[in-house]
C-alpha cells in the first residue's frame, strides 16, 4: 500500500522533460498526425504497399486512438517521440516493406488462457 | 691389538675387540691418508673368483657360518650396533647407513611377520659384484640373510635374483639346502632358538625390478612397478608387512663385520665412507676385473693396480663412469685424482653407485656410448610415470640424433634441461639414473658435441657439392 | 581381488576412508587436527590427509590427472608435483600425507618448473588433435595447458622422429578408444578394478611402448563402463554414441533425474536443439556418487525411437490411426462415461511420475472407481503397504558403508541397482563388509556367502535354525535386502513374511539400536515408491478380479495385463511415451512424455522425493502426462481442481508431504509392528528356488520401455552375447 502511495506521489512531482502542460502536449500530438497523414499517399507509392491510401489513413487514425487513454505529459510525449522515429524510418526508407506491413497485421491469435484450451494450443510456455 | 684384529678366524679376535680400547682405533683411522691396497687377509671375500669350493664345506673351512649361534645369541641390539659402529653404507648404489636403516625395523611389532627382502637383481649396466659372491661364495650371502633377519627380527629372507642369473640361481639354491640340511637355518637355525627361512625368486629379468618398491611389487607377483612412498617399505613392504630391501654384498657383509667387530671394518676407508667394496671395472682397460679393495682408494690405483691400466695408457683415458651407468661420467682430468667413494665422488659431481668402473679410453666414441645408455634406460623404463616415460624416450630420441651430429647448438642446453625436469620427479629412482649420464656429457664432453656438428655439416656441404 | 588383507588396511586405510563422508561420523575416534601451512596460510588438517587435499582445504586447486578422489592414489602423472620446505625434491601432493608444520609452495619457482616440465612431457606424445576430438572442450589436457603449460613447443624431433601412435583397440559399442591420446593416468583401470570389479583394464608393455587396454581385444564388460569416459582426462576414451554429435559449448545441461532403475541417479541431460545429446552423471553422495549406470547414461537414443508423437484411436478395422486430441479425448470420454465407476480401472507402469500418478488417482475417485494398480506386485496383506517401512530401503543407500554385514534375498543388486551395489562393493573393500546372498549364485563383483537358492534357506534364516543366523545376530549394523523381484511371484507374502521375520530378530539380537534400519525392499522400477505412498494396489490381482470394461493403462509397458486376461470388450486407454506393448492392445493411446521432457515427481527405493526437469520438450503432439489426465477430466466434466504444475505439487502435498520435499529421503520406522502384523497371515513358501530375472550382462541392458528402444542398448546386448563366445573373456 505504502508503496504506491510513494510511486504516485513520485510521479506528481516529476518534472515533464518536453512537454509543460497538456495543451503543449496535444500539439506535439497533432503536429506528429499530420506529418504522418501527409506522408502516408508517398508510403503507399514508395513501400508499393498492399494497402490502399484509405485504408492506411484509417490504420493511422486507430494507431493513434489505441494510445487516447494516455493523459500522462510524459508518457505522451514518449509516444510522440517514438511515433516521430518511426515516421523517419519510413520516410529515409530505412523500414522495408514487412516493418510497415505490421501495423496491418490483425491475424495473430489470442494466447488461450483456459486450461484446455492450452493442452489443445501445444506446450505450455 | 691390531695385528690380532685383522687375523681371520680365530675366536680370539671376538672378545679382544670388545676389550679393545676405542681411543686406538680412533688414532689409527686418524693417521691414515693413504688407502688400499687391501691386504689378504683383510678381504672379506676370499672365493671371488672361484678357486676354491663354494658349497658348505668350503665355505666354512674360508670362516663362514663360524660362531654364528654366538652371534646370533648376542640379539639383534648388538648386531645393530656392531653394524653402526663398522659405518657400513648400503652397496648397492644409494649409500644408505646400514645400521639405521636396519634399525627401522625395530619398532614394536603390530602382530605383522617382518621380512628381509635381498636385492640380487643385478641389472645395472657394469655390474656384477653380486653374482661373484652368489655363484662363489653362496653361504656368505645365506649367513648374511640370517644375521641381517636377526638384527630386524625378520622370519623370514626372500632373495630376488635376475633372472638372467641362472647358474647364480642353482648355487645359492643348493647353498641353502646345504644350509637347511645343515640346520644352519629354518627352524632353530644353528641351534640358536631362532626360526628363519631363507627364500630364492628369480626374476624375469626387468631392470626396473632392481628398484626396492618394484622389486617389491614383482615379489608379490604383480608387475614390477615402483610403489609411492611414504609409506616406506619399513611401514608397508612385501605382503603389506614391515620390510627392509639391502643389497647382496651389504648382507654378505654382515657376519664377517660381526665376526671381526664393527671397529675392524671402519678401520678402512675414509670417515663416512667405510669399509671395502667390491670394485667392478671394466671397459677399455688391459684387465677388466671384479676386486675387493678398501673404500677411498684412488680411482687411478684401482684402474692401474688392478686392472692393469687403462689400453694405450693412461694419457689414453677419455672418461670413467665410476659407478654403473647411471652414474655421470668424469673426465681425465677429474679421475687422475678422485677417490673412489660416496663423498669423494659426489664431490666430483657424480657418485659411487655400485663402484662399477667404466673405462672409456680416447678409441670410444663418448656420444655414441651415453646414447646407447639412455636407450637401455629409455627401454628399462616402466612407464608408470610421465616424465621418465616421456622424458628419457624424448632423450633417447635427441642423444640419436647426437650422435649424427643433427642439431643445433642450443640443443645442448634444451637436452640439459629435460634432463633437470626428469631427475627428482619422477616415483623412483630410474629417472634420475637416465637424467645423470646425459647431464655428466654435456657438463664435460661439450667440445666434442660441438665438434659433432660441425662434422655434420662439412657432410651435409660435401655432399650438397657432389 | 582388490580387498587388502585387514593388517595391511591398518596402515593404509586412512587414505581409503577418509573419502567417505559417512565414515567421518565416528568423529570420536578422530584424532586432532595439525597445521599446515599452504603457501604460508595456515591450514588446519586431520594427520593423514594428503597434501592435495590440504591445499585444496586451504583453497588453492592443484592440477592433477591421475588422482580422483573416489580412487586408490596411483600418483604417476606427476602433475601434482609441489614444493616442500626442506625437501629437496617437490613431491608429488596427492600421495604425500601431510606432516605437522609442513610448509607448502604451490606456486613457487620449483613447482611452477615442475609442473611446466610434466605438461611438457605429456604433449610429447600427445596428438594434437584437438578439433577433432570429442573430449574438446572439457579436456583436461587442453585446460591445464593453457594454465601450467609453457607457452611454447620446443619438440623439435616431431620432424625426425615423430610421436607415438597407439592402435584403437574395440572395447565394446559404448566406449570409443583412442589410444594415441592416452596420457597413462590409469584412472579407467583403477576404477574397472576398484570401483566395477572386473580387471578387464590393464597396461601391457613398459616405458614409451606401454599401453592401456584390455591385454587381448575384447569387451570392457562392465554395466558401468561408461564411467571411464567421464573419468577420462583426455580423449582416450569417449563416448561411441555421441562420437562427433555436439561439442560442450554448444549443449544445455539439465540438471535431472534418472528413472531407468529404482536408485533415481542424479543426472545432466545435455541437450541441443530440443534432441538429448547425452546423458552425464552428477554428483549425489547419497545416492549414486559420481557415477552412473550405463543403461542410465547410454539408453537415451531411446528416447528418440519409437515415440508416439500423435494421439490413435482404433478405427473399424481394428487399426490405430493418428487423430487429434480433441477426437481422442472425445473418444476415450465417450467410452468411460457409458459405464459406472467401479467398471473402470487404472494399471500404472513403471517410469510414471508422481503427478500423473495422482491425478489418474483423482479422476478414477472421482468416476467412483477404486481399482488402481500398478504393474509391479507387491504383498498387500498383514501391514502391507501402509506402513512404509514395509517397502522402502530403509537403511538408505550411502547407509551401506556404516554395515557391517548385508544378507541379499533373491536379487542381483548388480544389475537392478548397479549403484546400490558399486556403495556395497567400496564398503567391502574398505570396511570388512560382509556379504551373504540367498538365491541364485551371480557375479557380484566381491565375494559373498552364498547361503543357496532354496526357499528353505529363507524358512531356516527366519526360525533362527540356519548357521548363518548366529553370523546375522552377533553383526552390529546388519542389512536384510529383498529384491522386489522375488516379490513378483504367487508366494511374494510368504516370502516378504520370511524376511521381515529376520530383520526384525536381526534387529533385536544384534542390539544395532532404534535408529539402525535392517529390514530393506530393494525395487527396480522408478514408480513404485510413489505408486505405494499414493495408495495403489501392487500388483494386478484386483484387476483380474474385478475385470474391468474400461482400464486406463498409465506407461504399463509390461504385459503383466494382456488382453486374455480382460473382458472381451473391453476398452483399454493407453498413456504412454513408447509404442510397446501396451500401446499396441491399447483402443485409444494418449502420447505421453518421458522423463527428459516433464517436470515429474519420483521417488527412489530409499523413499527419496527427486524432480525431473525439462530437457526438451515432448515430441510432436505428445503431453505431460498429469495435463493430458486433467484434460480428460474437464471432456468428463469432472475436472480436476489443478491447472498448472505448482497445483498438482500442493495436491501431492496434501496426500503425502514427503512427495515434494525433493532431495530428502523420508523415513518410516514401524518394523515391529509390521513385522507383528504379518505373523497374522499364513502364507507358504513355494519350493521354486529364489532366482532374479536379471542374471548375466545381457539381460541389464533392456529392461523397460525406453531401454528396449534404445538401439544402443540392443548393441550392446549383441556384444555381450558375441562376447561370451570369446574364449578368452
Amino acid at each position: 500500500m505504502s508503496k504506491t502511495y510513494k510511486v504516485v506521489n513520485g510521479l506528481k512531482r516529476a518534472k515533464p522533460i518536453m512537454s509543460a502542460n497538456p495543451s503543449e502536449a496535444k500539439a506535439r500530438v497533432i503536429h506528429l498526425y499530420k506529418a504522418w497523414y501527409k506522408q502516408i499517399p508517398q508510403m503507399v507509392q514508395l513501400y508499393k504497399l498492399d494497402v490502399t491510401e484509405k485504408e492506411a489513413y484509417a490504420k493511422l487514425r486507430e494507431e493513434f486512438a489505441k494510445n487516447k487513454h494516455v493523459t500522462d505529459l510524459r508518457v505522451i510525449d514518449l509516444l510522440v517521440v517514438k511515433g516521430q522515429l518511426e515516421l523517419i524510418n519510413t520516410v529515409e526508407h530505412f523500414n522495408q516493406k514487412p516493418h510497415v506491413m505490421r501495423f496491418f497485421r490483425d491475424t495473430h491469435n489470442p494466447r488461450p488462457t483456459d486450461f484446455l484450451g492450452k493442452f489443445y494450443a501445444g506446450h505450455d510456455p | 691389538m691390531a695385528s690380532l684384529s685383522r687375523i681371520p678366524l680365530s675366536f680370539s679376535c671376538f672378545s679382544s675387540i670388545k676389550n679393545s680400547p676405542a681411543q686406538l682405533a680412533i688414532v689409527q683411522k686418524r693417521c691414515k691418508s693413504t688407502y688400499g691396497p687391501l691386504k689378504d687377509e683383510d678381504r672379506i671375500f676370499t672365493n671371488l673368483y672361484g678357486r676354491h669350493d663354494w658349497k658348505l664345506k668350503g665355505a666354512m673351512s674360508r670362516g663362514d657360518w663360524y660362531k654364528t649361534k654366538e652371534i646370533i645369541l648376542k640379539g639383534h641390539d648388538w648386531i645393530l650396533k656392531e653394524i653402526t659402529t663398522s659405518g657400513l653404507r648400503g652397496r648397492g648404489g644409494a649409500g644408505f647407513p646400514t645400521g639405521m636403516k636396519w634399525g627401522f625395523m625395530n619398532k614394536p611389532s603390530d602382530g605383522r611377520p617382518k621380512y628381509l627382502v635381498v636385492n640380487a637383481d643385478e641389472g645395472e649396466p657394469g655390474t656384477c659384484k653380486d653374482r661373484e659372491i652368489m655363484r662363489h661364495d653362496p653361504h656368505k650371502l645365506v649367513e648374511g640373510c640370517l644375521v641381517a633377519g636377526r638384527s630386524m627380527g625378520a622370519c623370514a629372507a626372500y632373495i630376488y635374483i635376475r633372472g638372467e642369473f641362472y647358474n647364480e640361481a642353482s648355487n645359492l639354491q643348493v647353498a641353502i639346502n646345504e644350509a637347511y640340511a645343515a640346520g644352519l637355518i629354518g627352524k632353530n637355525a644353528c641351534g640358536s632358538g631362532y626360526d628363519f627361512d631363507v627364500y630364492v625368486h628369480r626374476g624375469a629379468g626387468a631392470y626396473i625390478c632392481g628398484e626396492e618398491t618394484s622389486l617389491i611389487e614383482s615379489l608379490e607377483g604383480k608387475a614390477g612397478k615402483p610403489r609411492l612412498k611414504p609409506p616406506f617399505p619399513a611401514d608397508v613392504g612385501v605382503f603389506g608387512c614391515p620390510t627392509t630391501v639391502a643389497n647382496v654384498e651389504t648382507v654378505a657383509v654382515a657376519p664377517v663385520i660381526c665376526r671381526r667387530g664393527g671397529e675392524w671394518f671402519a678401520g678402512f676407508g675414509r670417515e663416512r665412507n667405510r669399509g671395502t667394496k667390491l670394485f667392478n671395472i671394466s671397459g677399455q682397460v688391459n684387465n677388466p676385473v671384479t676386486v675387493e679393495e678398501e673404500m677411498s682408494i684412488s680411482l687411478k690405483e684401482l684402474i692401474e693396480r688392478h686392472a692393469g691400466g687403462v689400453i694405450g695408457g693412461w694419457d689414453n683415458l677419455l672418461g670413467v663412469i665410476p659407478g654403473g651407468s647411471s652414474t655421470p661420467i668424469i673426465p681425465k682430468s677429474v679421475c687422475t685424482d678422485v677417490l673412489m667413494d660416496f663423498d669423494g665422488l659426489v664431490q666430483a659431481q657424480t657418485a659411487l653407485g655400485t663402484a662399477a668402473v667404466i673405462v672409456m679410453n680416447k678409441d670410444a666414441d663418448v656420444i655414441r656410448c651415453i646414447s646407447r645408455l639412455i636407450e637401455f634406460y629409455k627401454h628399462e623404463s616402466c612407464g608408470q610415470c610421465t616424465p621418465c616415460r616421456e622424458g628419457v624416450g624424448w632423450m633417447a630420441k635427441i642423444m640419436k640424433r647426437f650422435e649424427t651430429g643433427n642439431f643445433q647448438e642450443g640443443e645442448i642446453d634444451m637436452l640439459y634441461e629435460i634432463s633437470k625436469q626428469i631427475e627428482g620427479h619422477t616415483i623412483c629412482a630410474l629417472g634420475d639414473g637416465a637424467a645423470w649420464p646425459v647431464q655428466g656429457l654435456i657438463r664435460h664432453y661439450r667440445p666434442e658435441l660441438l665438434e659433432r656438428i660441425e662434422q655434420f655439416k662439412q657432410k651435409q656441404q660435401k655432399k650438397a657439392t657432389a | 581381488m582388490m580387498r587388502l588383507r585387514p593388517l595391511a588396511r591398518a596402515v593404509t586405510a586412512p587414505n581409503l576412508l577418509k573419502h567417505s563422508v559417512r565414515c567421518t561420523t565416528s568423529v570420536a575416534t578422530q584424532p586432532e587436527k595439525i597445521e599446515v601451512f599452504i603457501n604460508d596460510k595456515p591450514v588446519y588438517v586431520y594427520p593423514g590427509t594428503t597434501v592435495l587435499q590440504a591445499c585444496a582445504e586451504g583453497g588453492v586447486q592443484i592440477p592433477r590427472y591421475c588422482y580422483h578422489e573416489r580412487l586408490s592414489v596411483a600418483g604417476n602423472c606427476r602433475m601434482c608435483l609441489v614444493e616442500v620446505e626442506k625437501s629437496a625434491k617437490p613431491v608429488a601432493s596427492c600421495a604425500m600425507p601431510v606432516m605437522k608444520g609442513m610448509r607448502v609452495k604451490t606456486d613457487s619457482e620449483l613447482s611452477r618448473k615442475a609442473r611446466e616440465g610434466v605438461m611438457e612431457f605429456l604433449l610429447v606424445n600427445h596428438p594434437l588433435d584437438c578439433p577433432i576430438c570429442d573430449q574438446g572442450g572439457e579436456c583436461d589436457l587442453q585446460d591445464q595447458s593453457m594454465v601450467f603449460g609453457s607457452d611454447r613447443s620446443r619438440f623439435t624431433d616431431i620432424n625426425f622422429a615423430g610421436k607415438r601412435a597407439v592402435e584403437d583397440k574395440n572395447i565394446g559399442p559404448l566406449v570409443k578408444t583412442i589410444m594415441t591420446r592416452c596420457i597413462h593416468c590409469t584412472r579407467c583401470i583403477r576404477f574397472a578394478s576398484e570401483v566395477a570389479g572386473v580387471d578387464d583394464l590393464g597396461t601391457t608393455g613398459r616405458g614409451s611402448d606401454m599401453q592401456v587396454g584390455t591385454y587381448v581385444e575384447k569387451l570392457f564388460k562392465s554395466e558401468l563402463s561408461g564411467n571411464v569416459i567421464d573419468l577420462c582426462p583426455v580423449g582416450a576414451l569417449t563416448s561411441k554414441p555421441y562420437a562427433f554429435t555436439a561439442r560442450p559449448w554448444e549443449t544445455r545441461k539439465i540438471e535431472s533425474v534418472d528413472v531407468l532403475d529404482a536408485v533415481g541417479s542424479n543426472i545432466v541431460v545435455s541437450t541441443r536443439s530440443g534432441e538429448v545429446m547425452r546423458i552425464l552423471p552428477r554428483m549425489n553422495e547419497e545416492i549414486n556418487e559420481e557415477w552412473i549406470s550405463d543403461k542410465t547414461r547410454f539408453a537415451y537414443d531411446g528416447l528418440k525411437r519409437q515415440r508416439l508423437t500423435f494421439p490413435f484411436v482404433k478405427d473399424e478395422a481394428g487399426n490405430l490411426k493418428k487423430t487429434t486430441w480433441e477426437d481422442a479425448l472425445i473418444t476415450a470420454s465417450s467410452m468411460i462415461n457409458n459405464f459406472e465407476g467401479n467398471q473402470i480401472a487404472g494399471l500404472a507402469g513403471g517410469l510414471v511420475d508422481a503427478e500423473s500418478l495422482v491425478s489418474l488417482k483423482d479422476l478414477l475417485n472421482r468416476l467412483g472407481s477404486e481399482a488402481l494398480c500398478t504393474e509391479e506386485i507387491f504383498p498387500m496383506d498383514g501391514a502391507g503397504t501402509d506402513l512404509r517401512s514395509n517397502y522402502l530401503l530403509n537403511t538408505g543407500l550411502a547407509a551401506i558403508e556404516e554395515a557391517d554385514l548385508v544378507l541379499f534375498i533373491g536379487t542381483n543388486p548388480r544389475f537392478e541397482a548397479p549403484l546400490l551395489n558399486t556403495r556395497v562393493r567400496k564398503s567391502w573393500i574398505n570396511n570388512d563388509l560382509e556379504v551373504a546372498l540367498v538365491g541364485t549364485k551371480v557375479d557380484l563383483t566381491y565375494d559373498y556367502d552364498h547361503l543357496g537358492d532354496s526357499t528353505e534357506v529363507l524358512k531356516q534364516l527366519a526360525d533362527g535354525s540356519h548357521p548363518f543366523c548366529k553370523k546375522l545376530n552377533k553383526a552390529l549394523r546388519p542389512m536384510v535386502v529383498v529384491g522386489s523381484t522375488s516379490l513378483q511371484r504367487k508366494d511374494s507374502q510368504a516370502i516378504h513374511n520370511a524376511v521381515s521375520t529376520i530383520a526384525q530378530t536381526a534387529r533385536v539380537q544384534s542390539g544395532c539400536g532404534e535408529e539402525w534400519k535392517v529390514l530393506n525392499v530393494l525395487h527396480r522400477v522408478a514408480s513404485q515408491v510413489a505408486a505405494l505412498d499414493l495408495g495403489y494396489k501392487a500388483g494386478v490381482d484386483y484387476i483380474r478380479k474385478n475385470p474391468p470394461q474400461v482400464l486406463f493403462m498409465l506407461g504399463a509397458d509390461e504385459g503383466v495385463l494382456t488382453r486374455d486376461d480382460l473382458p472381451k470388450d473391453c476398452f483399454i486407454i493407453y498413456q504412454g511415451h513408447h509404442g510397446d506393448k501396451g500401446a499396441a492392445m491399447a483402443d485409444v493411446v494418449f502420447p505421453g512424455a518421458a522423463y527428459t521432457e516433464k517436470e515429474g515427481t519420483y521417488v527412489n527405493t530409499e523413499g527419496r522425493a527427486q524432480e525431473t526437469k525439462l530437457a526438451v520438450s515432448p515430441p510432436g503432439m505428445a503431453r505431460d502426462d498429469w495435463k493430458i489426465i486433467r484434460a480428460l477430466s474437464e471432456i468428463l466434466e469432472k475436472p480436476l481442481p489443478y491447472d498448472t504444475i505448482q497445483e498438482i505439487r500442493s495436491r501431492l502435498e496434501d496426500v503425502a508431504p514427503h512427495l515434494t520435499r525433493y532431495g530428502e529421503a523420508e523415513e518410516a520406522n514401524y518394523f515391529k509392528q509390521a513385522n507383528e502384523l504379518t505373523k497374522t497371515i499364513k502364507g507358504q513358501l513355494e519350493t521354486q528356488p529364489l532366482s532374479p530375472p536379471l542374471q548375466k550382462l545381457e539381460d541389464f541392458y533392456m529392461t523397460d520401455s525406453i531401454s528396449r528402444a534404445s538401439q544402443t542398448m540392443a548393441k550392446c546386448v549383441q556384444a555381450v552375447k558375441e562376447a561370451t563366445k570369446n574364449p578368452y573373456m
